[in-house]
């Protein structure tokens, strides 16, 4: 088995970084990388600042059928929050004309006159629930912003309605609440925002798993560009091919590296200098950037943005390290063997389809266990070998994972690393000078046993 | 130290459809220009492979300069340039070259003067052009011989093995090819080739190895292989209109075993007794006008013809030898 020549492994490793990294594929996705993630982090940002921006929030329409007054409050409330935007218009009506009174404000919102309406009747009253309906009825911190401003005044209205006085009222129910998060690990409190680390946490996944799967692939190609080219057998005659596949993974997988390197200083540096002064420009608060509440306002600093980064210690940082490399050497031998296996582009798409669909089955999880991190879902996903590399890291970034199941999950993954390499030396070895059809699962299983 | 480069003892390899190879035995001398002979599918390729040590035999040992083959570092001393070429594509052909060269242990200086040397002999870098900057899939085909070529020697091997070094060449490759096999020679270095071709074995080789079926059919110096077949061959020409006129001797299997039409004359294996001489009197008499009457040993090829026999013809001999 261990027929691996340092000094050959070295020679091989040497030629697939550098003509790799010669490469102008890889020049132009270094660059692009960091466009493609500040257009996943910043345009979303930049879409919901001008939402919360959009001066017309007030612009609305309040069908009153309970006659108490909420109505004036809620429209005189939210003229004083945004005074920018046209002022609501109270409409008070007696709830047997209420549906007549909706259709012509249905009306008034598609002739585009009023942005939206609320119906408030005795079930708003009472504290129950009250409807929302218009154009922006799907924009999150709209409705949210909504939201605030009639709770506050419903319960404004019952405080006063149990006989509290007016001014004792206002003075109880006006402190509008901003909820900042902190995540609590093992080691206490920690520096960043639970949000951040959502965030963080997903984008770590999801690179993970771009890079797995783009280099993986890369390494099929290879490998399939060495058979089909026939320059494999002049290879193999010189360097075992056991040497040939380990250099290959190495130098592929250091190619990742260097990417999502070069891509973390050229992002750091674009959030670091450029960032600040376009939210400036913009006329966006930065710190509603990283922690996803909505600030009011807040100078945008570099120092606020840095505050919104999570933290990431040595510990954690060598534990994702741990969990690229191997997931990488996982699936880079499975994609080697694929491209042992196939001897032209139309037989890839087939053959690959397993190895692809245990890389996908990982991403697919990916919500639900951001959602529940706790879970038993994402506890057996994060152990189980094949999606761990991907699914543990982003665990670790949510909750703090007890030591023995991250150790459990590295154990499993370095298993299922070694039972790989094993597999796919052995089908490489085989299928790389051997030309024809594609092998069913029986000449395969033949090649697995008479590699020697 | 061992007088042999390669001592092939009882190897076999047997795949699970058919037998590759079956218990074959061959050495070949240091110094030698061999020719492993066979149509195909006789299993050469797989030989050439085994002594590579890129497929493992099943059986028997494979003993190169005296070492087991397996002996780390010995297939450093060989330079293989297979049947099926090709090369990285989208590489530089400098780059190619030298990562082929590095492969065997060549360090970068060394490798980098030999690539200019060899480019330069072989017309790949020219005043006007230097091909060495371009990638290799810009190059012809013909140059991409060249480039493999050159990767097969540049670390000077004492032992170069050839698989079908000349199919598809064109004549100047195949004279540039032919010239180096010679002066590897003359360096005291080794030269298998495989082929089918057996013109080319017989113009070039020291010693052959048949093959057919997986099984040596014989082997040796070829003189001792063409003299052991005995002075029983006739070359006989005759002028053009008169050809038809040798249809009954030729027939007469008295005088004539076998006769071989080869256009330009009939290679002729005399029956067993038969008088030479007779035949010439016989040819002349029906009154042609012979251009060419000579006494040879038979031809590697009426030799191959005569040991495999037809069976070992029909999977690849016919049309191509």
């Amino acid at each position: 088995m261990a027929r691996v020549d340092m000094r050959k492994l070295g020679v091989v490793f040497k030629r697939e970084y550098l003509e790799r990294v010669r490469s102008r594929w890889f020049l132009i996705g270094t660059l692009l990388g960091p466009v493609f993630f500040a257009m996943i982090t910043v345009v979303p940002i930049l879409i919901s600042a001008r939402t919360k921006t959009s001066a017309d929030l007030a612009n609305i329409a309040i069908l009153d059928a309970t006659a108490s007054g909420v109505g004036e409050r809620v429209a005189g409330a939210l003229r004083q929050r945004y005074p920018a935007s046209r002022p609501p218009e109270v409409r008070n009506l007696d709830a047997a004309s209420i549906p007549r009174e909706e259709d012509r404000a249905t009306r008034d919102v598609q002739d585009k006159r009023i942005r939206g309406y609320f119906v408030i009747d005795s079930s708003t009253v009472a504290g129950r629930s009250v409807r929302y309906a218009g154009r922006n009825a799907s924009s999150l911190s709209d409705v949210e912003n909504l939201t605030a401003v009639i709770r506050q005044q419903v319960l404004a209205q019952r405080l006063s309605a149990a006989g509290i006085d007016a001014e004792r009222v206002t003075q109880l129910t006006g402190p509008r609440l901003q909820v900042s998060t902190e995540k609590i690990g093992d080691k206490g409190r920690e520096k960043g925002s639970g949000m951040g680390n959502v965030i963080f946490g997903y984008v770590v996944a999801l690179l993970l798993y771009m890079m797995i799967a783009i280099y993986g692939q890369a390494i099929l190609r290879g490998v399939m560009e060495e058979k089909t080219t026939r320059v494999a057998e002049v290879v193999v005659s010189s360097v075992s091919t056991d040497t040939l596949l380990a250099g290959k993974i190495v130098g592929v997988g250091l190619v990742a590296i260097t990417q999502v390197l070069a891509w973390v200083a050229l992002s750091l540096s674009f959030a670091v200098y450029l960032l600040p002064s376009l939210l400036t420009r913009l006329g966006t608060p930065a710190a509603g950037a990283g922690s996803g509440v909505p600030a009011g306002g807040g100078a945008p600093t570099a120092t606020a943005l840095a505050a919104a980064l999570p933290s990431l210690d040595l510990g954690t940082g060598l534990a994702l390290l741990a969990f690229f490399v191997l997931g990488f050497i996982f699936y880079a031998s499975l994609f080697a063997a694929v491209g042992a296996m196939v001897n032209n582009q139309e037989d890839v798409q087939q053959a690959q389809m397993p190895v692809m669909l245990l890389l996908v089955s990982s991403v697919i999880f990916m919500t639900p266990i951001m959602t529940n991190p706790g879970s038993g879902l994402a506890r057996t996903m994060s152990l189980l070998p094949f999606s761990a590399p991907i699914l543990m890291p982003l665990r670790m970034t949510l909750v703090a994972v007890p030591w023995y199941e991250l150790a459990g999950s590295l154990a499993g993954v370095t298993l299922a690393c070694l039972a790989a390499i094993w597999l796919s030396a052995r089908i490489y070895r085989v299928g790389l000078l051997m030309y024809g059809k594609r092998p069913s699962l029986g000449e395969l299983a033949r090649w697995v046993r008479y590699a020697g | 130290m061992s007088d042999l480069a390669i001592d092939i003892r009882n190897v076999a390899k047997r795949y699970a459809e058919h037998v590759a190879v079956r218990d074959l035995s061959l050495q070949v001398p240091r110094g030698a220009v061999y020719g492993l002979l066979g149509p195909n599918g006789a299993g050469k390729t797989t030989t050439i492979r085994m002594i590579l040590n890129i497929i493992v035999p099943d059986s028997g040992t494979i003993t190169l300069f005296g070492q087991p083959h397996r002996t780390a570092g010995i297939t450093d001393r060989i330079g293989y340039l297979p049947e099926e070429r090709g090369l990285y594509k989208k590489m530089q052909v400098r780059r190619v070259l030298r990562f082929l060269a590095e492969l065997k242990g060549v360090s970068g200086p060394v490798a980098d003067r030999r690539i200019e040397e060899w480019m330069e002999r072989l017309q790949l870098k020219t005043p006007e052009k230097d091909w060495g900057l371009a990638k290799v899939d810009e190059l012809s085909r013909g140059m991409q011989q060249k480039v493999q070529f050159i990767g097969t020697l540049l670390h000077d091997p004492d032992l170069v093995i050839l698989d079908e070094p000349f199919s598809g060449l064109d004549p100047i490759n195949a004279q540039a090819l032919k010239d180096t096999i010679v002066e590897l020679k003359a360096r005291g270095k080794t030269v298998i080739f495989s082929t089918h071709l057996m013109d080319n074995a017989e113009r070039l080789c020291d010693s052959v190895c048949i093959i057919a079926h997986g099984d040596k059919v014989l082997d040796g110096d070829v003189g001792t292989v063409k003299a052991s077949a005995g002075m029983r061959n006739v070359a006989l020409s005759v002028g053009g209109e008169a050809r038809s006129l040798l249809g009954p001797i030729l027939a007469d299997r008295t005088l004539v075993k076998r006769a071989d039409d080869q256009n330009r004359f009939h290679e002729i294996e005399l029956a067993a007794g038969a008088d030479p001489q007779l035949l010439l009197r016989r040819v002349i008499e029906t009154g042609a006008p012979v251009h060419r009457f000579e006494l040879m040993q038979p031809s590697l090829h009426q030799i191959f013809l005569e040991k495999v026999g037809a069976t070992g013809v029909e999977e690849g001999m016919s049309g191509q030898g």
